[in-house]
């Protein structure tokens, strides 16, 4: 089948301190004294050249997001990185998925998107989301209104970017008198754009509504299923066919000669990321008003698995998982593909503080042995059809 | 003790829910940011005054209305929620977030206010001795902070996980939040309360750890006509932690 394959960096600060145990959280409020800017600096330019070399051994696509406030992401500002990348990446897609809009002012976003689109020739792709709930306790944003704002966003850099200026908005959160940026993106109408979230029927609705990809993270596979459903239905319900390239899927990696070695080169890692890395606590995911009351109470009554706690099988057979040989994950990828009627998938082939060596290898693997897999896989769906 | 009853109206399109009970002169009473401790101290003041007691849009029983963002918003909800009653005048309490809410209504409503009575109030803002922002603590640890004697709000808490409770909070809090997440002070209260010139009494438990009793005397300077009573050993909850402040609210509405 035609797929894309995407290779996602988290650029954690993974040198925490003997104590970080000590911290119930890792976000919002895990004291900054622990940062040694000398010891980012060098994780940067480590992950820099991974994803260099990314391009080079052929994803299509490299990205990046946004967190603040904790050391599960050295990336508050990933316009910087993806303006970092552009030099470095050939030839691959730069994909900032993203910063949520609402934490910006929408002209300023609007701008550096576009720069970032023309100063890479038209390789700009971006993801509004609506941000963690941690990320309402590191800015000033209101969560209460963070959708109706979040939504006034868009529709601002949507207008900036498609229509010609200088036009006004007179909206709720924002009034512009003269919204003319002078930077308009290389590719028209705009760069391709997604909303990234877990799974709110808000969240999905607003993407059908703008046609847009949607893409869900940290949900079961049965749910992630269901939501592309909802998707497919809601943009239908718009007047919007949503391609199977518009759905990415997000897809932990880790490809190794055997499936006893990649288990024993990976589970660690994995678990740095759920127990180190997205560790906190229930009132940071939850700021007043960022929840509807129903979601917090169903929320509650499940409990949190994934902020602070590991097991492998549960999270094997409930995430998109995809650890073992070449052709067990490439026969997973293409399963799922099918499954969630997508063509596009995220590879999260650098989690937690997998050393610079394992990256590398992974990624090798995955480009070299389970892509070509895939791309001479035809669906079954697709073959019937 | 008289029974309180439950009367809903419709106040600007917005469900209010009322418990009200007692003949005499209409007393008001504004409630804090969380109303899961009931107001059972309330209670007694229905044997000289027609109290009422309303939930907050967005709090408690009454409905919701996200519009509601400022504290204009609920200021003219009770202007409202007067009108339909048909009440000119009443004797206004409030405590803690009321007690704020309360100090607005008569700063900018005199005319409608015979008495007024804070009771810890919210809202005075001091560097010196700072408010305990809720929105940013754990709501263990504010229940924690409300009472100098745990006792008297071990009946209202529930006694394990209870995602009703939860969602009451957070509920609670959402509305909070669109009052004051972005800007938790209004520069400008100071600036209008001297318009209070009706008999005012503020009340304080001094043992309060969520709005320091200090603040007592800065809300007494602001206020023309203003005398402080503080009860010593009592919290936050002052109200329910000590009768005699309770009574003390009853006994100045009736002789300011």
């Amino acid at each position: 089948m035609t797929a894309r394959f995407n290779f996602m960096h988290f650029m954690p600060y993974v040198h925490l301190p003997k104590n970080h145990k000590d911290y119930p959280s890792l976000w919002v409020n895990f004291p900054n004294k622990y940062y040694d800017p000398n010891k980012a600096a060098a994780l940067y330019d480590r992950y820099l050249d991974e994803l260099e070399y990314a391009d080079k051994v052929g994803f299509d696509a490299i990205v990046v997001n946004e967190h603040h406030n904790t050391s599960y992401s050295m990336m508050p500002a990933p316009s910087l990185i993806a303006a970092a990348l552009i030099s470095r990446v050939k030839t691959a897609r730069i994909c900032v998925w993203g910063t949520p809009p609402n934490l910006e002012y929408p002209n300023r976003l609007a701008e550096e998107y576009a720069m970032l689109d023309v100063m890479s020739r038209g390789r700009l792709e971006v993801a509004f989301p609506l941000g963690t709930g941690m990320e309402y306790w590191a800015n000033p944003v209101n969560p209460a209104t963070a959708r109706e704002r979040h939504k006034e966003s868009i529709e601002i850099i949507l207008k900036a970017w498609t229509q010609d200026g200088p036009m006004t908005h007179y909206g709720d959160f924002y009034t512009y008198r003269f919204l003319n940026p002078w930077v308009r993106p290389l590719q028209r109408p705009h760069p391709p754009c997604y909303i990234v979230g877990t799974g709110s029927p808000e969240t999905i609705e607003l993407a059908a509504q703008l046609g847009f990809g949607y893409s869900a993270v940290f949900v079961t596979k049965k749910r992630a299923q269901e939501l592309n459903n909802n998707l497919r239905e809601r943009s239908a319900a718009h007047g919007h066919a949503v391609r199977p390239d518009q759905l990415p899927l997000g897809i932990m990696t880790y490809v190794a000669e055997t499936q006893e070695k990649a288990e024993a080169e990976f589970i660690d890692h994995m678990r740095f990321f759920f127990e180190d890395g997205l560790r906190t606590v229930p009132q940071y995911l939850a700021p007043p008003g960022y929840l509807s009351i129903d979601q917090l109470k169903a929320r509650a009554a499940v409990g949190d698995k994934l902020h602070g706690a590991f097991d492998f099988k549960l999270v094997n057979d409930a995430l998109f998982v995809a650890v073992g040989t070449a052709e067990k994950v490439a026969n997973q990828i293409g399963e799922w593909g099918e499954m969630m009627g997508t063509t596009h998938f995220n590879i999260q082939g650098a989690l937690g503080d997998m050393p610079h060596w394992k990256v590398m290898k992974n990624m090798q693997l995955i480009a070299e042995d389970v892509m070509p897999l895939v791309r001479g896989k035809k669906p079954a769906r697709l073959a019937a059809e | 003790m008289v029974d309180f009853k439950k009367e809903t109206l419709k106040i600007n399109g917005v469900e209010t829910v009322l418990h009200t009970a007692g003949k005499g002169e209409p007393l008001l009473f504004l409630h804090g940011a969380g109303t899961f401790h009931g107001y059972e101290f309330a209670k007694p003041w229905a044997d000289k005054f027609h109290v009422i007691h309303p939930y907050h849009p967005g709090f408690g029983e009454s409905g919701d209305d996200p519009a509601m963002d400022t504290f204009h918003d609920y200021v003219m909800h009770y202007v409202g929620l007067l009108d339909a009653l048909g009440i000119e005048k009443v004797h206004l309490v409030g405590f803690s977030l009321g007690g704020y809410l309360a100090a607005q209504f008569a700063s900018q409503q005199r005319e409608r206010v015979k008495t007024l009575t804070l009771v810890a109030p919210a809202g005075m803002r001091s560097a010196e001795y700072p408010t305990l922002d809720v929105l940013a603590t754990p709501g263990e640890q504010i229940v924690g902070s409300l009472a100098s004697n745990f006792e008297v709000l071990k009946p209202w808490l529930p006694t394990g996980p209870d995602p009703d409770f939860m969602g009451a909070r957070y509920r609670e809090a959402t509305t909070l939040a669109r009052l004051l997440w972005e800007k938790p002070w209004d520069p400008k209260f100071l600036r209008y309360l001297h318009r209070i010139n009706v008999p005012t009494l503020i009340v304080w438990g001094d043992e309060d750890k969520l709005v320091p009793p200090q603040h007592a005397d800065i809300w007494k300077k602001a206020l023309p006509n203003a005398k402080v009573e503080i009860f010593k050993g009592a919290g936050h909850l002052v109200l329910d932690e000590k009768p005699e402040a309770a009574n003390a609210v009853a006994a100045f509405a009736a002789a300011p």
